[in-house]
């Protein structure tokens, strides 16, 4: 397919982001899956000299600039670990590593996708190493009639209806319905529509290249979509259950 | 439906076209193809809407505030100077 178009161009457009330098999330070292527009020019605003800088003036720094995203790593944990306690034990140590890690981070470049990236690495290592299965292991437990299912519901019909009351949907369901898809493509989803990141940089923060990572997004957001239809017939939202099957013939 | 060839010839790569747009990842001749599409088209404007609403929703939904008790303790570890244990 040739819709794959990472390279946006510089366009004023609103709907384009500037994609963030891969070279510097060097936490590991980052596959270069498609890096052919330029790096945006960060200028170091603050004039930090990290080579020369105290721990003390790097601890104000990461206090000052890190701990602000702490509630947005906190919902993302939320979304990885399950629960309040494994949540808060997963950003308390990845704000540990990432001030360990902190003099490798570049001053201006962005830092939210940065920390991100701790995040979802310190997950993968904590926790899938707890429960010793490697985080791509369950797409596969999607059955083919769920995909073909929730394939069938994106067709066609209802659309207006159907978003009405997906936006009356409280947000206990909405959480479930996100819960309830395979690891990768609920991150994969998480990130580009909570976060907002580019394709480039969800392959950053979990380490994938760019076409799984639309593939994952691609296939994440149809059985979202599958999920939060349901939970609207069974909430009485969606009052003709039978109208939403229809479009699966 | 509407003329959706520009979009692609199926329904899934109709919308495949419409999460690129809205994930700011198209090309300016794309988006101005997409976007002059959208106005022409109800079906395609619809399957844009809902994708919209599903993600202010999940948006909306998954907002959560770190406990109090976890910042004083992420700032109370990065004052012991105590490496990372993973």
């Amino acid at each position: 397919m040739q819709t794959l178009s990472p390279q946006a161009a510089p366009a004023a457009d609103f709907q384009l982001r500037v994609s963030i330098d891969s070279s510097v999330m060097n936490i590991s070292e980052p596959e270069q899956t498609v890096s052919t527009e330029p790096a945006v020019v960060v200028t170091d605003v603050a004039g930090v000299d990290v080579a020369n800088e105290t721990t003390e003036a790097r601890r104000a720094r990461f206090e000052r600039d890190a701990m602000v995203y702490v509630d947005q790593l906190y919902s993302a944990a939320m979304r990885m670990a399950r629960n309040p306690s494994d949540a808060e034990d997963l950003v308390q140590e990845a704000y540990t590593k990432a001030f360990s890690a902190f003099h490798q981070y570049k001053p201006g470049t962005n830092l939210k996708a940065w920390l991100y990236r701790i995040l979802t690495n310190t997950y993968i290592n904590l926790y899938r190493k707890r429960q010793r299965e490697p985080l791509q292991s369950n797409a596969d437990s999607i059955e083919d009639w769920q995909l073909a299912r929730a394939e069938s519901h994106t067709s066609k019909g209802l659309r207006s209806a159907e978003a009405d009351a997906l936006d009356h949907l409280p947000d206990s369901d909405v959480k479930n319905a996100l819960q309830a898809i395979p690891e990768e493509f609920r991150l994969a989803v998480y990130f580009a529509d909570v976060e907002g990141f580019a394709y480039k940089e969800i392959s950053e923060i979990m380490n994938t290249p760019i076409g799984t990572v639309m593939s994952r997004l691609h296939r994440g957001r149809k059985l979202l979509r599958d999920m939060l239809a349901d939970y609207a017939v069974e909430r009485g939202y969606l009052k003709d259950a039978d109208q939403l099957t229809e479009t699966e013939k | 439906m509407g003329d959706c060839q520009s979009l692609g010839d199926c329904d899934d790569k109709r919308i495949v076209r419409i999460y690129e747009y809205l994930d700011g990842a198209l090309s300016r001749e794309d988006l101005g193809e997409i976007k002059a599409h959208l106005d022409g088209c109800t079906d395609c404007a619809q399957e844009y809407d809902l994708e919209c609403v599903i993600r202010s929703v999940v948006k909306r939904s998954c907002k959560e505030a770190a406990p109090d008790t976890l910042k004083a303790a992420i700032l109370a570890r990065l004052h012991e100077g105590r490496p990372a244990s993973v």
